[in-house]
């Protein structure tokens, strides 16, 4: 039957369309902040939308904080900070890139942060190389950041994987078992993370009895887990990262799969925690940093001065954004120029001091490699805590040098420009 | 391992009938006014929120009857104000209202609710797995799939039965004969607006209380839902419920034997669908041009 009506939306108009939501969504919304004449130009490429848009969001509440606080020390150099802010989105390496272009072209930053996103981290970090641009990664954790693609520019807050797997799988292998089932998101967090546990449980004498690789932005896991309850295992370990762990747990906790088999993961975050209902805030973790610290001085200041502002205790990501900010500063003022092979040299193990480090280890970048070396928190999850905001109860302060692994193991070889 | 096929064609079939939910929905609204709503996520979020915020006062129950007619409200209200005035013209500034709405829907969400996920509680006895040899079949998914199956049986008992069903029916297949017989074509979309507008937030509070809540939930759940309308066929209500089945099963299937492969078997299914048979499964022929 033949439809002579115009206005009808064809087959082949709908598929056209769903291409074109598709691709449509790669490119979000962007921010931009007005600026001052000859400031010093900080330029933030992190999500703001999709998966990753709460932890990115964390992440810049602490470079807002940190951002005030220099300008109220008297900024960089004697001149005022400011920060432009980019939408990198949650998962496309492009757009990451076309805007750390921007930033560093356009804008003329003098230091480039961001990725939440592994991936888009990489892909940044090849940017800024390439124009010799400090940047400084506060969350994107794949070893290769720091590792075999490591560059003498690039410097990250966040732990490698391969320190989360370490500080986590003793704890795991002591009180649970030996034989593992992954769930890991398919991409380079999730596969060196893997890795780094499987290679850091084969030390202990774990096995790997199975796994799967799942799609980022997976909605439902449910069948996942069928296949994970099959394989038999003494730990589930649930790698995933934002919305994900968050699907993934409930559903794990729906299932009852808690009561056969532990369940657990390396890396764990407060903005997950925060989604879950009581019941399924459970299993063993690592947290990158914690905001309950009793006798850690300037902790509970840091935590106020975020709660004033957002209402919410910090979380890793605040704590990141934080760091990040004030190691461009520091750096600056080290060198005492804004050169950035001069404050990529000053920053070769660099300590942070204990109002920016707020943690009970000491925190440095390991010269060599660029990374931060500071204290992990392994612990579990809980339903309640001394307060409504303690979804986390720390067994064991591991500090970052003990399972950060000898440097030449990290696979960086860093050139430096002559 | 036959078992763990097994549950997951059983699983695929939980997880298809709320793909199917959401899909009905948008293939309603796409039937008789030519509009590809891709804003029923951010409906759907919507409804979600609603019943997230009206939980504390009158609990899970009161919200799941009261969030979707409040959702279609509002629904109506956007249509009133900003699609009415689109139909008859080019479907394309449809889609491009739709789709800027369903960004603005996902940040004034973001906004009020906040970006990061919030917990959604259901009744606790509906938590627990019903048996732990079958341990995917919880009472809240047995829930879900009553919900869903009286959903579209009162949905097709109203287009079968119903005067407004079969002049939703009839308007599917021509409008202006419709119109000329003296229908008011207005009130007619909008209530057909509205009712496809109910499915999306029912949808909304059956995900949330499935999967958590965040202001992506509606992003996520669209896509499959256009997949199900197209693999089903266009034009066909029951075309879409059975597409949806069909790539809940397939995307349980894939995660047994191809498990990063989920979310793109369902596009390997759109596309195979299209290059066989182009119409989908039960679609008109006559939408094929």
């Amino acid at each position: 039957m033949a439809n002579a009506n115009p206005r009808r939306i064809s087959r082949r108009r709908l598929v056209k369309s769903g291409l074109a939501l598709g691709g449509a969504q790669i490119f979000g919304p962007f921010v931009m902040r007005a600026r001052a004449a000859d400031a010093v130009k900080i330029g933030l490429d992190n999500p703001l939308t999709g998966t990753y848009a709460a932890l990115g969001k964390n992440e810049l509440v602490g470079c807002q904080m940190a951002l005030e606080a220099i300008n109220a020390k008297g900024g960089v150099l004697g001149r005022p900070v400011e920060l432009i802010v980019e939408e990198s989105t949650s998962g496309d390496a492009g757009v990451a890139v076309q805007k750390a272009r921007k930033l560093i072209d356009g804008d003329k930053v003098n230091f480039l942060l961001g990725n939440v996103n592994s991936a888009l981290s990489l892909a940044m970090a090849q940017v800024s190389n390439e124009k010799g641009v400090l940047h400084i990664v506060p969350g994107g954790h794949t070893d290769a950041v720091t590792g075999a693609s490591c560059h003498w520019n690039v410097f990250r807050v966040c732990n490698t994987t391969q320190m989360e797997a370490n500080a986590v799988a003793s704890a795991l292998v002591k009180e649970y078992g030996k034989r593992w089932y992954y769930i890991t998101p398919d991409y380079a967090f999730g596969h060196t993370l893997e890795a780094g546990l499987i290679k850091a449980a084969t030390a202990l004498g774990g096995t790997r009895v199975g796994g799967d690789l799942t799609p980022v932005g997976t909605v439902d896991f449910s069948s996942y887990l069928i296949k994970a309850q099959a394989a038999n295992p003494d730990v589930i370990l649930f790698l995933l990262g934002g919305d994900d762990m968050l699907n993934a747990l409930k559903q794990a906790v729906q299932f009852g799969l808690d009561k056969k088999v532990h369940l657990a993961g390396a890396q764990q975050e407060m903005e997950p925690l925060e989604g879950l209902s009581p019941e399924a805030r459970i299993g063993t973790w690592v947290m990158e940093w914690y905001w309950n610290q009793p006798g850690v001085p300037h902790v509970a200041e840091f935590v106020e001065a975020t709660k004033k502002r957002t209402g919410r205790v910090p979380t890793a990501r605040t704590w990141f954004g934080y760091v990040s900010t004030w190691t461009c500063a520091l750096a600056a003022a080290k060198a005492k120029s804004l050169k950035a092979v001069d404050m990529a040299r000053a920053l070769q193990d660099f300590h942070l001091p204990p109002e920016i480090a707020l943690g009970p280890n000491p925190a440095f970048y390991r010269a060599g490699q660029n990374q931060l070396l500071a204290s992990l928190f392994v612990g579990e999850a809980q339903a309640k805590g001394s307060a409504p905001d303690d979804l986390f109860k720390v067994t064991k302060v591991v500090d970052g040098a003990q399972v950060a692994g000898p440097l030449e193991e990290s696979g960086c070889k860093m050139t430096w420009p002559t | 391992m036959t078992q763990v096929v097994l549950f997951n064609v059983f699983n695929g079939l939980i997880v298809g009938a709320f793909y199917a939910l959401m899909a009905l929905g948008l293939s309603l609204i796409l039937n008789l006014s030519g509009v590809i709503n891709f804003a029923h996520g951010g409906f759907l979020a919507l409804g979600a929120y609603l019943a997230y915020t009206l939980i504390p006062y009158i609990g899970f129950w009161g919200a799941l009857i009261l969030a979707p007619p409040l959702t279609a409200v509002l629904g109506l209200v956007v249509e009133r104000l900003l699609i009415r005035p689109l139909y008859g013209q080019d479907p394309l500034y449809g889609l491009l209202l739709t789709f800027g709405l369903a960004y603005i829907f996902e940040d004034v969400t973001r906004f009020i609710w906040g970006a990061q996920s919030v917990p959604f509680q259901v009744p606790a006895w509906l938590m627990t797995s019903l048996s732990s040899q079958l341990f995917f079949i919880t009472g809240y998914r047995v829930f879900m799939v009553i919900i869903v199956t009286v959903a579209v049986g009162g949905l097709f008992a109203v287009l079968k039965y119903t005067r407004l069903g079969m002049r939703i029916r009839a308007g599917t297949r021509d409008l202006d004969t419709v119109s000329t017989l003296g229908v008011n074509v207005r009130v007619l979309r909008s209530l057909n607006f509205g009712i496809g507008i109910y499915m999306a937030g029912l949808a909304g509070v059956l995900a949330a209380g499935l999967l958590g809540l965040s202001p992506t939930i509606g992003a996520n759940l669209i896509m499959p839902s256009f997949v199900a309308i197209i693999v089903g066929g266009l034009g066909s209500l029951l075309g879409t419920l059975i597409g949806g089945l069909l790539i809940g099963v397939a995307s349980g299937l894939a995660a047994v034997y191809f498990p990063s492969a989920t979310e793109a078997v369902i596009y390997v299914m759109m596309g195979l669908v299209l290059l066989v048979r182009p119409r989908g499964l039960l679609g008109e022929e006559g939408r094929m041009h």
